[in-house]
């Protein structure tokens, strides 16, 4: 136990004196979760959804990297050897090894979960869970990496067959680019990995039901650490002088891609490779809608004046001081107004129903399309008419019905809208025509459409929010369709919803984007969409982005179609 | 243990590396308390032997019995009681050698203090030095440190002074010397002969995977039937007729005005060579007799010189 004790105290303190493990350790699941919060920064509560795939970055960095390339340098300049003088056993050196790595891979994560929390992240939804969830993915990952310590020779070697396997697991794997953005091939590739396995277990318990609700995921992980740590400890090797290739236990290798390839096959058998509207995707994201501390007042896909720095974009956050006149008030209906390729709609104070005396730091950018930062500040807002209210406590309006212009103007303005050019929302100019298979797929829509069920309920609210789905998760999906839908759905709408009703309607839903249902998402495919996981809060985002464009161009503040 | 049992037992020990017969039949004994010399060329096969010993390899056949444990079956406890320095101890740049004591010291049962361990080998001064900034010799003291870490009865060092510079040479040589006063039993593997001869009781002389003869220095000496080596400069030279009135003479080698030859009767093939020089009327400016070493012992049973 001494001796046990004494290795993994001194594992760590050379760790903590190697400037470069350092690096790897702690300083690049950093920059990863910097470039997901800057990736991720218009959604509306800070890196929630991506904690999985964070923490999966760094267990995997540390885990694939750190500890095979520490073991084979250890074992290539024969400091094992010396080991090996003295009655160690070879579980003695890797437990020991194993238990300083997951010492290190905790304090990362740890490092992450605080830096998140301190950009804005809820705590987590299940804390002792994500403990577990977190022990079983280092598991799973240092099983791997006992594997390429036993089979790289040196440590460039170690190297590259760390890129090998990090690299695709990040981008094909379900790690840095999200399962549902993937081709369907990706999908299924993904699903021999273990890294999809992770991000979901590590997910549910951030933002999801825990991980009682993860058992296929849990299972996939143990299968693959249980598989690697054996064929690990199987072809473990003290010196340098073992080679790899010339040691009879290479056949060990088989293990653990029998792991992967049965859990992959598992997979595929129980249904669970692609990412349906039905499956679990959704099912965490609705969770997430009521886990979350939604803000109060209800978040709106806006943005602020411009100038000012933040990365969410609830109306809340996006709210100006009171003191602060409103930056841009919506001319009214007729004004020209000059073509701004990103138009925005920002809440003004009040809008929320409470005061607005915090220094808000609403965030500057929500797409970060080059055409969304004003080079200059804005043109001068016309002078606050008699519709803008004082910025003091107004009640809301209690029903859409009850919506006046005064209230779209008080709390909506459209000069940065993510750019109908951009990725978020985008909107094609009307002359541009569409490839002969989109434009099939749209005349399927605009037919579809009026006999669609969601398009057809009476409450006109949920109707104009499910028919802006149609233009949302294309959108969110990033097919050739997304560009194209939202004229067909714009034209719906106007001929669902009389002009009146649909003003009041889309301004109802841009203030209140997470409520109503959502299940239209679902029935999709009756209009000829594939049937693709979507993220449900991403997609109502969009719908209250699309509704605020739509209604920028109804009462004229934008223009366009 | 009773004293008369040997520390050390070897019978017919083989290891095969592919096609290499690196050790073909090793068979000798090592007393408690003798300081014992495996002298070989590089290739010859005593490293293998030393780690077949100390369980760094798996011999493919053979008996090794350390004090008295069979250890092929057990090697952790032999390891338990026996201490060893390899050619080079590599360990990882950062630790200490203070860290490192305390390490290997939790490995075994019975262990000394670091302090001590660090003051008896002189590191007291690196004592908390990162191990990439160690000399050459302070890395071979901390490698005995830490073979001495379990307070060992046998103690196996190989090619212990290798690469060292003189200084740090000598200091071994004399650690050799104290671990022999202590009452150590060593096994030492070495390539160079003076070494064995100086700190060596007795002397397995190893080639080609075997030991060709075992026994003290000065008994493989006196086993040799080599020759007397004569090495004679005069001013002016002799010359080659001059040299061969003498009897007893045998292949001189000229060198300008030096003569070297080997006799198998050097007192009287010395005094026909006094004479002549007398005749000749010439100045003897060097004189060297040697006797048959160790080396000439050695290249009689190889027939090679050591290569350094």
């Amino acid at each position: 136990m001494d001796a046990f004790l004494q290795q993994t105290a001194i594992s760590l303190r050379l760790h903590y004196r190697n400037r470069m493990a350092l690096l790897y350790s702690y300083l690049f699941p950093l920059i990863f979760l910097l470039a997901f919060y800057v990736l991720y920064r218009h959604e509306r509560v800070v890196l929630a959804r991506h904690m999985g795939e964070l923490l999966t970055v760094g267990i995997l960095g540390g885990a694939c990297f750190g500890l095979p390339t520490t073991m084979v340098s250890e074992r290539e300049r024969g400091v094992w050897r010396r080991y090996r003088l003295a009655p160690v056993s070879t579980a003695g050196l890797v437990t020991s090894t194993v238990a300083a790595r997951y010492t290190i891979l905790v304090s990362a994560g740890l490092l992450q979960l605080a830096a998140s929390l301190a950009l804005g992240m809820p705590l987590p939804r299940h804390p002792v869970d994500l403990v577990a969830a977190f022990t079983l993915v280092s598991f799973a990952f240092i099983g791997l990496g006992l594997v390429m310590a036993t089979m790289a020779d040196n440590v460039p070697a170690v190297q590259a067959l760390g890129q090998c396997i990090f690299l695709p697991m990040l981008i094909i794997g379900g790690i840095a680019v999200p399962l549902a953005s993937l081709p369907d091939w990706a999908q299924h590739v993904s699903a021999f990995f273990p890294g999809r396995y992770a991000v979901q277990a590590l997910q549910a318990c951030v933002n999801g039901a825990g991980i009682g609700a993860v058992g296929f995921d849990v299972l996939a992980l143990t299968i693959i650490g249980a598989a690697g740590c054996v064929a690990g400890a199987v072809m473990f090797r003290w010196d340098a002088q073992q080679r790899f290739a010339a040691r009879g236990h290479k056949g060990w290798l088989l293990v653990p891609l029998a792991a992967w390839a049965m859990v992959g096959a598992l997979s595929e058998a129980t249904n669970r490779v692609a990412t349906t509207p039905s499956d679990q995707t959704v099912a965490r994201a609705r969770h997430a809608d009521t886990s979350l501390p939604a803000p109060s007042g209800s978040p709106a896909p806006v943005v602020a004046p411009p100038g000012t720095a933040g990365h969410t974009k609830t109306v809340e956050q996006a709210r100006t001081p009171p003191d602060r006149p409103p930056s841009a008030a919506t001319p009214p209906p007729g004004t020209a107004k000059p073509p701004s390729p990103a138009a925005a709609a920002a809440p003004q104070p009040g809008a929320t129903g409470r005061t607005g005396n915090s220094p808000a730091a609403p965030q500057a950018d929500v797409t970060g399309g080059p055409g969304n930062r004003p080079a200059a500040p804005p043109a001068p807002a016309p002078a606050p008419g008699p519709a803008t209210p004082p910025p003091v406590k107004q009640p809301i309006a209690a029903s859409w019905r009850e919506v006046t212009r005064s209230d779209i103007d008080r709390d909506l303005t459209f000069d940065h809208l993510p750019s109908d050019e951009g990725i978020v929302a985008p909107i094609a100019p009307a002359a541009e025509e569409p490839s002969p298979e989109v434009n099939q797929q749209l005349e399927a829509i605009a037919e579809g459409l009026p006999k669609w069920g969601p398009a057809r309920v009476p409450d006109p609210v949920q109707r104009a929010r499910n028919i802006l789905y149609v233009a949302a998760v294309p959108d969110v999906l990033q097919t050739e369709l997304e560009r194209f839908a939202p004229a067909v759905v714009f034209d719906e709408l106007e001929r669902s919803i009389p002009k009146d009703d649909l003003i009041k309607v889309l301004y109802w839903i841009a203030l209140h984007p997470m409520d109503g249902d959502h299940s239209a998402i679902e029935q999709l495919p009756a209009l000829g969409f594939e049937s693709r996981a979507v993220d449900v809060e991403e997609a109502r985002e969009r719908v209250a982005l699309y509704a605020v464009k739509l209604l920028g161009r109804l009462v004229g503040a934008i223009r366009g179609r | 243990m009773p004293t008369a049992e040997p520390k050390v037992v070897v019978r017919d020990l083989r290891k095969q590396y592919g096609e290499v017969q690196a050790a073909q039949g090793v068979s000798f004994e090592i007393q408690d308390g003798e300081i014992f010399g495996l002298l070989g060329p590089n290739g010859s096969g005593k490293t293998t032997t030393l780690e077949c010993i100390i369980g760094l390899r798996e011999p493919d056949a053979g008996a090794i019995s350390v004090c008295g444990i069979d250890a092929r079956r057990h090697p952790r406890d032999v390891k338990q009681r026996i201490g060893a320095a390899l050619q080079t101890t590599s360990l990882q740049d950062k630790i200490t050698p203070r860290e490192a004591l305390t390490l290997f010291g939790s490995f075994y049962r019975q262990k000394s203090a670091a302090a001590e361990m660090l003051e008896r080998f002189a590191l007291g001064p690196k004592a908390d030095a990162p191990f990439d900034t160690l000399s050459g010799g302070q890395r071979q003291r901390l490698a005995l440190a830490l073979a001495f870490v379990n307070r060992p009865e046998l103690v196996f060092l190989d090619e212990p002074t290798t690469g060292l510079d003189p200084q740090s040479r000598r200091e071994l040589h004399a650690e050799v010397l104290r671990m022999k006063q202590d009452g150590h039993t060593v096994l030492l593997t070495t390539h160079y002969i003076e070494e064995a001869e100086q700190l060596c009781d007795r002397i397995g002389v190893i080639d080609h995977g075997r030991i060709i003869a075992t026994g003290t220095p000065r008994e493989l000496v006196g086993r040799s039937t080599a020759r007397q080596a004569v090495s004679l400069t005069t001013t002016p030279g002799l010359r080659p007729e001059d040299l061969a009135l003498v009897t007893g003479i045998e292949d001189p080698v000229w060198d300008g005005d030096r003569v070297r030859f080997t006799t198998a009767a050097v007192s009287r093939s010395v005094a026909a060579l006094m004479t002549l020089v007398e005749a000749r009327g010439v100045a003897i400016t060097e004189l060297q007799v040697r006797k048959g070493t160790l080396e000439d012992v050695f290249i009689e049973l190889t027939g090679s010189a050591l290569r350094d």
